[in-house]
């Protein structure tokens, strides 16, 4: 849901602006390095050089103690020779070199001063801060103060000058940072490259945290409902291409006679108990489920599988939303919720498919009573139902051979004979039980042990034809004419063999599978062009496209039995199929009714002048086809 | 003690920076604290802008003319008149020491360090009593 492409630019910049700092450090290191190791030369150098001062003038003014070399240095010429001697270790890296020493009261003088400014005089005080100076004394070790900003110091070499193991006074030479202002300002350039570099990342970091930023505003503001601070169907299109329904439940919930509270409370108390009703629903969610407002009273909630039973958070919030008690403008409101609840989204064909189900759960919780949860579980009804008989099953089944036709006739009452008849799928169980299609057809679907299946009775189809040159129909469904290999068959044992073609009628089931209308088209004209005869299977029940099956030119509509098995009690069946039979005579199709279980039916239907008919009440479907003597036992 | 820490604070404080007035002021109120000179003491400078610090501080009295003032602070000998030259003087540079005789005390820098001296003779010889917590400054000569 995230921009990816900014996320990828974030953490390239992240990873560009960790390297920029890794090297800027790694420079001001090396450059602290640099200054340490001519640090270490510098002291190094010029302490060698003291040392020989330091010899030279203990051995020539032969001193033995610090009230000698006070009294040596005391004298001017001697002071002279040897300020000019530590003169000559002036450069413009060392400012200061005199010496110092300590009197009776701890406090440090000038005994000689070879600078050649700020100049010293003889046994002048000179207030040291330093705890180094004292500490030269005590341990008779150099000592090295590092100066800040102190004119333009770097550090203070103190040089014990001793005698006969005894500190007598210090050497001070005072380095400037002549050479470090140098090494740091070639390498001044690169660093500021460097934080101009790491700066222009962070900017480019900041704007994209601030493009995200504004995006995720911008999309709550798009994906939420102002009013209920939910999800809107916004949200819903959405989450169409990312949700996995493997993982949730979906229930729809409405507010029970809602209109009735807008009607006469008006409409700020809906709003209000439609507030009050989405706290409550936000309340008894978990992280993870997901709530939309669908329209008006109207909610969609994802229950996510981890969340426990999606069931148990349905009955939550029904009774929650019951035991509410609403108050708006000094009037209680009672108000309830029912909710329709479809706990295996994902065995729909889809979103739509799974919603649109969990809403018909929903009417039914309405029809039957209100402020109730009704569940809608295929899983568990399939489960119930299939047992075992899933793709196995069927696979055993056909490797097997025991998969099977049974054929039922279709009556031409005004001949008296069997106009034809329509095979019926059968699998002899292991166990020697017929299993009918209803048990094991759902487990396959769009399998490709489905295509196996077709396959295998057409060919037990065909030579049922040809060994008994009766006509035969095949129930065939759209997807099965689509597939290749299906298509293959057909083709190649039909197009040799005309006779065969005439007595075989495809019985195309009428459903929302078709949902390519012009390779519809293309597949009847096909099976038309061989010769063969086309059905149209259950019609009445699905998403009927009249103009689609007057141009598919088929030759029968076989109307849905759930249309004929009432149409002697029912008398709006009695119409559909009247003007079924109607718009057939009208587009010269020929009608089949099938359910014919009784002798009303059958009457009704004559009445109506239905040109076939079959049904228990004409015969059951038998593993041979039946003559007219066996019709009405 | 806690003077002669206050000073090394403000000594320490003044190796980190330039030798601006009000560090300078800082050191010298402290150090005009622990002195008395048998008056209240009002100070004049040379520096004006010592003085102006010296007035924001309001520890001391100020004065607009060298006459009106009891410690004068000099950094230039040439400064100060005629009828100034016997009151107590406090300078800003050690050989000032040397060429201002009634001088009896210098802040100064030395080899980039601050340095206080006080020639314990002549603060004397001005009735200048010396507290014993500005001991460490004391010099008997100047060298």
């Amino acid at each position: 849901m995230v921009k990816s492409k900014d996320l990828v630019i974030f953490s390239l910049l992240f990873v560009l602006g960790i390297s920029f700092a890794y090297i800027y450090n790694e420079i001001k290191t090396t450059k602290e390095d640099i200054f340490t190791r001519i640090e270490i030369d510098q002291i190094e150098h010029i302490s060698r050089i003291l040392k020989n001062i330091e010899s030279d003038f203990i051995s020539s003014l032969g001193i033995k103690n610090e009230y000698d070399l006070l009294e040596s240095f005391n004298n001017e010429e001697n002071r002279k020779k040897y300020e000019h001697i530590a003169s000559l270790l002036m450069t413009p890296n060392i400012k200061y070199a005199y010496i110092l020493q300590k009197d009776d009261t701890d406090r440090f003088r000038f005994l000689l001063d070879a600078s050649k400014t700020d100049k010293a005089g003889f046994y002048q005080k000179f207030d040291v801060t330093s705890p180094e100076y004292m500490q030269a004394y005590t341990t008779a070790k150099p000592q090295i103060i590092k100066q800040k900003n102190i004119e333009n110091l770097y550090i203070t070499l103190l040089h014990p000058i001793i005698s006969n193991g005894e500190v007598i006074a210090l050497f001070s030479v005072d380095i400037t940072t002549e050479i470090q202002d140098l090494i740091h300002n070639s390498v001044e350039p690169l660093e500021n490259f460097f934080i101009i570099l790491i700066v222009i990342v962070m900017l480019f970091m900041l704007l994209i945290i601030l493009q995200l930023f504004h995006y995720f505003i911008t999309r709550k503001r798009v994906f939420t409902d102002p009013l209920t601070n939910t999800f809107n169907r916004n949200y819903l299109e959405e989450l169409l291409h990312v949700i996995n329904l493997k993982n949730y439940g979906i229930a729809m919930l409405d507010l029970d006679k809602f209109k009735s509270i807008n009607d006469v409370y008006g409409h700020q108390t809906g709003d209000y108990i439609l507030i009050q009703a989405s706290k409550i629903f936000k309340a008894s969610i978990r992280a993870g489920d997901i709530l939309v407002r669908y329209g008006g009273e109207e909610f969609l909630l994802f229950i996510h599988n981890r969340n426990g039973s999606a069931l148990d958070v349905c009955e939550r919030i029904r009774e929650s939303i019951f035991l509410g008690e609403y108050f708006y403008d000094g009037n209680e409101i009672k108000t309830s919720v029912s909710i329709g609840l479809h706990k295996h989204p994902s065995l729909e064909k889809n979103l739509h498919e799974a919603i649109k189900i969990a809403d018909k759960m929903l009417y039914l919780a309405k029809k039957n009573g209100r402020n109730r949860v009704e569940i809608y579980d295929e899983k568990a009804l399939s489960e119930e139902n299939s047992s075992s008989k899933d793709i196995s099953f069927v696979k055993e089944a056909l490797d097997e051979e025991r998969v099977v036709c049974c054929y039922q006739p279709i009556y031409d009452y005004k001949s008296g004979e069997i106009y034809k008849y329509e095979s019926l799928v059968r699998i002899i169980a292991s166990d020697g039980r017929v299993v009918l299609p209803f048990e094991f057809l759902p487990q396959i679907k769009g399998t490709n042990m489905h295509y196996k299946l077709t396959q295998r009775i057409l060919h037990i189809v065909f030579e049922k034809v040809i060994e008994s040159k009766k006509s035969i129909s095949i129930n065939i469904n759209f997807s099965d004419l689509t597939n290749p290999d299906i298509q293959e068959t057909i083709v190649s044992t039909l197009s040799n063999n005309g006779e065969l073609a005439s007595k075989i009628t495809f019985e195309i089931l009428e459903s929302d599978e078709i949902d390519d209308v012009e390779l519809f088209k293309e597949k009847t004209s096909m099976l038309h062009s061989l010769g063969a005869k086309v059905s149209i299977d259950d019609f009445g029940s699905g998403y009927s496209n009249f103009k689609t099956i007057i141009d598919i030119e088929a030759n029968y509509l076989k109307i849905d039995g759930s249309l004929i098995q009432n149409i002697d009690i029912n008398i709006k069946d009695y119409k559909v199929a009247k003007s079924i039979i109607h718009f057939a005579s009208q587009s010269n199709m020929k009608t089949v009714a099938e359910f014919v279980h009784s002798k009303e039916v059958f009457d009704k239907l004559v009445e109506l002048n239905v040109d076939y008919m079959q049904g228990f009440y004409i015969s059951q479907p038998k593993a041979t086809l039946i003559e007219e003597e066996e019709l009405f036992l | 003690m806690k003077i002669v820490a206050g000073i090394l604070t403000l000594l320490f404080t003044l190796f980190g920076h330039e030798h601006t007035d009000d560090i300078k002021a800082d050191i010298l109120e402290k150090v005009f604290t622990n002195i008395s000179i048998n008056k209240e003491i009002i100070i004049w400078s040379d520096n004006e802008n010592l003085i102006l610090e010296f007035k924001a501080k309001a520890n001391f009295a100020t004065a607009s003319e060298c006459s009106d003032a009891s410690l004068l602070i000099l950094e230039s000998k040439q400064n100060i008149d005629k009828e100034c030259q016997e009151k107590a003087i406090f300078v800003m540079n050690y050989a000032l020491l040397k060429d201002i005789p009634q001088s009896f005390g210098a802040i100064f820098w030395k080899k980039g360090r601050p340095n206080i001296v006080i020639i314990a003779p002549r603060a004397k010889a001005n009735s200048i009593k010396i507290s014993e917590k500005l001991d460490d400054y004391l010099e008997e000569k100047i060298w």
